[in-house]
This record gives C-alpha cells, structure tokens and sequence, in this order.
C-alpha cells in the first residue's frame, strides 16, 4: 500500500542545471549579447572601485598624517577643549606606546606621533593671528606628517632645536615674518596662566590646504616644556598603520590594553573616521555616488537580463509545460530559470570581475595619472595626490561577487515565477 | 492490494466546469470510468468533447470541480501539488499531440528524462531505452536532437519516454494527429507492440478513426459526458 505522501526523491540537481546550460547554449546570440554587457559592466565595476578605493585610501593616509594617525588617543575633553590641562597622563602615553609595540598591532605600524597640540595666539609687529601649535618630537614627526616634505623654504625642526618655529606660509605673511624672524607665541599653561614663547622661524611650509597654512606651527617638544611647564607631557598619541583597513582592529586592541585609563575617564581611542568626521564623509560621500553610479549601471544590465531570460521563457511555454507534464513540480521549472539566469549572470559577472583586475592591474598597476584631469586639489584638510594607486581590498571583491550574484538573481526572480505558474494545460493546447 | 489488483485509473463522478467570463463551461460531465490495468483504451469524440480535459483530470495537470480521480489506486483528488507531480513521474506518461521533446536533448536524453529525474541509475537507464529503441525502430537515432528527426520518430520518443519509466498508464493526447497515415499506422503499431507484449497501459484521445479502429476499447464521449462504451474482442 503506497503511503499517503510520498517524499519526493532528491532532485538531481544536475539534470537541472544541464537543461539549463544547454539552453543558454542554444540561444548563443542572445546569451553572448547579454553576457557582454555584464563583463563590460563587471570590469567597469572593478575598475571604478579599484581607482576609488585606492585614492581614497590616499586621502586617508595624507589626512591622518596631518592629524593624528589611524588611531589616536587623547583625553576625552582634549577633542573639544584643545587645552593643555587635558594632556594624557605620563602612564597613558607609555601604555599606548607598549601597545603599539605589541607583537599584535607592531607589524602593522608605519609611523607612531606623541605631540602636544594647543590652541593659541601667533604675534608679531604685524599683528596677531590664532594659532595651532603642535611640539612634537622631530625626527618621530618627520617620519610621520608628510608636512616636513612641504617646505618651501629653510627647514624642518631639527633634534637639538631650542627655539626654532616651522611655520605655514600663509601664518608667515599675515604676520609679515620671513626666515630667521622672531615672534611670539601665546597660550595657556600648565597652571592655567597665560604663557608667552619667543620663536624664530627656521622653516616655512605650504601644503595647499587653507586651514593647515593658515594656522599650524610645529614647534620642539622640549621647548613646549619649558614654556607651558608640561613636564614632557603630550596630548595625543597616535600611529599611521600600513592599511587604513586596520584601523578598527587595532583600535580595538589598545582600548583593551588601556581599559583602566579608559575607564577612569582619562584617555579614549579614537579611529580616523572619529577624529576627522569631515574625511569620512568625504569618503562616503565618493563610495555613495561610485555606488549610485554602479547601481544605475546594473540596473539597466539587470533589465538587459530580465528581458533575455524572460524571452526565452515565453519561448518555451512548450516545453515547460512538457516538463510539469513529466512530474517536475512549479518549483522545478522556476528552479531551472532561475539556474539559467544565475549562471549567465554569475559567469560573465565573473569573467568581467577577472578582466577589470587584470586591466586595472596592467595597465595601472602603477599608478593612474590623473594630473591632467585637476589641478592641485584639497579638502577636508587632504591633499590630492595626482597619482592614484588603485587598490583592490578581498572585502570589496566579495561585495563585487555579492553584488553580481544579487543582480543575477534579482533579474532571474521574475522570469522564473512566470515559468513556475505556467497553467501547463493552457500551455499544453493545440489550436484545433 | 498489489499494484496489479488496483485499475490503472478509476474516475467517480467528475466533473470539470471552466468559468469564461460570464458563462460557464462543463467540460466534464459526471463521469466515472474504470481502466484496467494492460488495456488499451480510446476516448472518441468531435472536438470540443472534454476528450483532453479528462486526460488532464487523470494525470493531475487539471483538479476536478467535483468527483475524485484514482492513479495507480491513489486518490489524485486529495493530494498536494507536489505529490501530484512525484505520482505522474512515477504512474503517468504523457504524450501530447506534438512538441513532445525538449529540443536541447538527443533522442536517448529525451527519452530518459523521467528516469534521471526517479534515480534509475545509469546502465538500466541505457538498457531500457536501448530495448525500446529496437522495439519502436529508434536504433541508430540516438544522438539526434528532435530538430533532426521526423514528426513519426518524434512521437516515437515520446511513447518510449513515457514508457520507459514504468508508469501505471500513458496518456496519449491525439498522438498520431500532427502525422501522415504512414506515420499515424507505424506510431499505432508501436504503441500495440509495447502494450501487448510489455502490458503497457494506454489510454488515448483521438478523432482519428484508425485509432479508434486499432482501440480494443473505445469510449465515446459527448459533451463532456461519456455516450457510449464498447469492449472489443
Ligand atoms: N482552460 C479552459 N477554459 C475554458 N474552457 C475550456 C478550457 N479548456 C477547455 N475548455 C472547453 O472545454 C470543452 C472541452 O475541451 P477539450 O477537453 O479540449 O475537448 P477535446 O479535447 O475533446 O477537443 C471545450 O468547449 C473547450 O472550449
Ligand atoms: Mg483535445
């Protein structure tokens, strides 16, 4: 006696996938006009984030060179007080440093700053100007800030410097200094007393960023000591990693390794993306419209899809209609468009992710020159750099794979649920 | 109760009623057949008679409005969809008037198509279709995509298809209409050989005369209604 329900026998999944295959087979033109479509779209899709991510992963690296690296730690209130007060106690500063020096986050570590960074005021007999004043160690600084690469005239600090002022150009002008000028710097101290530091200028630089020329002033750690009674003392201490992709990982760790400062509210660890919100931005502003750009692009391949699987569908109503007849189920025949669909996609999808890494890799393996598209160009306190190193992380790869797999499915669902709700007796039906 | 006890199909009081707009349809009417299993049965009857909506109603592409249908002792009425489909791969051939074959298949891949689809593995595969090609004169076609063989051979594979999986019955749906006489006489005389000497059950829907002289039972529809019912000896 048959039971009521028999379960159904493990699909052969094979037999599923040879009709389909070989129905795209038969429909070459078809399928080759399609599948082109989508290599171009998938290496235009490599290419355009290859180049994006590269630069932006220069304005990463520039911009957190001008501030405090990848990871920067730093008392709470500094961020928004820029006040001497708020310094990182001594042993904050030596738990950061071992921890940038751990075997976990040392390997990853390109540059590391310890400066002390303070609001103040520039004056000279021209006048006064506000003034950023970062002391910094400067043999550490120079392998950190690309800012020692900018001078135009003079020099960077050097170690035994006492009195010494490396200063923006356009700070040089409003204060009408030149190099060997002297003028004098202002800001609080130590004891909350306002404290004045006679400098002279040994270096003047331009980075092209407004904001930076305007107001910074890198100045001897040492000296600062004397002025501001710091006692050696810094405000951040921060790292410049080999790949901005580390960051969170390497945050992570030094917030565990500074648990008890962190907790007794006298440090915090901040991420690029914290500490420069405008850079953010700036970057997720570009993948928004690189993404938006992209998703209208597939869009049209996806409809591009639609249409050829779709076609073939309403060709093979017969067939289809065959196929139920024999004991496939709706599932089953919506199944073998979907494979169909799928597979054309993901394939040529593929193909074209290969092309785009091995074009942008050939040919710009180098370096992309785009000087001819711009002049200098700076915001959110970064340099441009004119040459872009395209870059090609394994997390976007899969989202690309992701991405195409999602279109190729996306534009398969549609064709597939009309194959599956074929009224086989309709399709079935000979004009008499 | 073994396979061979139980009819082939037993229909009770069916009934098909179609809603076209405003009208209505009855495409079946009340009717309740018995087929035995090793006959070889034929549903005449003009165009427009429900010949092939009782066919669909038997192999489960169609439910009823009314009344139960029974495969291979299986009541179709009460079962889901899915269940439906594994019956008919398993009970019920099918062969239609025309376009039988999915054209991206040979002749041989055609044919064991339902197979592949029940796990029959490999060599029975091959043996069985290998046999029914010599029984219906398909040998020597085997790699032939349907394109490439003639509407007679065409049909051929399909009875072999619907054979070959060992259903309980074949429903043929005017088999032999899309055929010259020459064709329609050798198609016959293939589905005569494989129902006499291998028992397969089939049940046809015809307006074809030859048929339904070839028939050793005919039922004659109307209507929707059975007319008439005559066993030949
Ligand atoms: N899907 C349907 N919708 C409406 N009416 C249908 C449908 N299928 C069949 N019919 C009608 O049912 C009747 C029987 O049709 P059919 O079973 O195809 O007859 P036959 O195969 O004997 O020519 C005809 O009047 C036909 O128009
Ligand atoms: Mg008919």
């Amino acid at each position: 006696m048959p039971s009521p329900s028999t379960p159904r026998r493990p699909m052969h999944a094979r037999v599923l996938v040879l009709l389909a295959m070989r129905n795209l087979r038969r429909h070459m033109r078809r399928t080759v006009l399609t599948a082109s479509a989508m290599i171009v779209g998938g290496a235009l899709l490599i290419f355009t984030f290859a180049v994006a991510d590269g630069s932006h992963e220069q304005w990463i690296d520039s911009g957190v060179r001008l501030g405090e690296g990848h990871v920067t730690i730093e008392r709470p209130e500094f961020r928004v007080s820029r006040r001497i007060e708020d310094r990182l106690p001594a042993e904050v500063r030596r738990a950061a440093e071992a921890a940038f020096a751990s075997p976990e986050i040392a390997p990853r570590v390109v540059a590391t700053t310890a400066k002390l960074a303070v609001t103040g005021l520039a004056s000279s007999a021209a006048g006064a100007r506000p003034a950023q004043i970062a002391a910094v160690d400067p043999t550490a600084e120079a392998g950190f800030s690309p800012i020692d690469d900018r001078l135009i005239e003079g020099r960077y600090l050097a170690p035994d410097d006492r009195l010494a002022a490396y200063v923006g150009a356009e700070l040089v002008d409003s204060l009408d200094l030149r190099l060997g000028s002297r003028f004098v710097v202002q800001a609080q101290d130590a004891e909350r007393e306002i404290a004045g530091q006679l400098l002279r200028v040994v270096g003047i630089f331009r980075t092209g960023v407004p904001e930076v020329d305007q107001t910074l002033v890198h100045i001897p750690l040492a000296t600062a000591d004397e002025w501001l009674g710091s006692a050696g003392d810094v405000t951040n201490v921060g790292v410049v990693l080999d790949t901005s992709a580390a960051t969170a990982g390497v945050a992570a760790r030094v917030e565990s390794a500074l648990d008890g400062p962190i907790s007794r509210g006298d440090a915090r660890v901040l991420g690029w993306r914290e500490a420069n919100p405008a850079l953010a931005a700036a970057v997720a502003i570009d993948d928004f419209g690189n993404y938006l750009t992209q998703g209208f692009i597939f869009t049209i391949i996806a409809f591009g899809i639609v249409n050829t699987v779709l076609m073939s569908v309403l060709h093979r109503r017969r067939e289809f209609g065959v196929l139920r007849a024999l004991g496939l189920t709706p599932g089953q025949t919506g199944t073998i468009v979907l494979i169909e669909g799928l597979t054309l996609t993901a394939a040529s999808g593929f193909i074209g992710v290969g092309l785009g890494l091995a074009i942008t890799w050939h040919f710009f393996g180098d370096g992309l020159d785009i000087s001819a598209l711009m002049d200098e160009m700076t915001f959110s306190g970064v340099v441009i750099e004119p040459i872009i190193q395209p870059l090609m992380r394994t997390a976007r790869l899969v989202q690309v794979l992701l991405f195409i797999l999602f279109i190729g499915a996306a534009a398969s669902v549609y064709p597939a649920l009309r194959a599956a709700r074929l009224d086989v007796t309709e399709a079935m039906k000979f004009d008499r | 109760m073994t396979d061979t006890e139980t009819a082939a199909v037993r229909t009770d009081g069916v009934w098909k009623i179609f809603h076209q707009e405003a009208e209505e349809v009855q495409a079946v009417r009340d009717v309740s057949l018995t087929v035995g299993r090793g006959e070889f049965t034929a549903l005449a009857g003009p165009s427009g008679s429900g010949k092939t909506t009782l066919l669909n109603l038997i192999g489960g592409l169609t439910r009823p409005s009314e009344g139960r249908v029974e495969v291979a002792g299986r009541d179709v009425t009460a079962m889901s969809n899915r269940d439906v489909a594994q019956l008919r791969l398993d009970q019920v051939g099918f062969v239609f008037q025309a376009y039988n074959l999915l054209p991206v298949l040979t002749a041989l891949e055609n044919a064991e198509f339902p197979m592949l689809l029940q796990g029959v593995p490999a060599d029975e595969r091959r043996a069985r279709v290998r046999e029914l090609f010599g029984r219906t004169g398909m040998t020597g076609l085997e790699d032939r995509r349907p394109g490439k063989l003639s509407g007679g051979q065409q049909q051929r594979v399909a009875v072999v298809r619907a054979v070959a999986s060992r259903p309980a019955l074949v429903l043929a749906d005017e088999p032999t209409a899309n055929l010259d006489s020459a064709a329609s006489a050798a198609l016959l005389d293939v589905m005569a050989d494989l129902n006499r000497e291998l028992g397969v059950t089939f049940v046809f829907a015809t307006h074809d005369a030859r048929v339904m002289e070839r028939s050793r039972r005919l039922v004659r529809m109307v209507d929707g209604r059975i007319d008439s019912d005559e066993t030949r000896t």
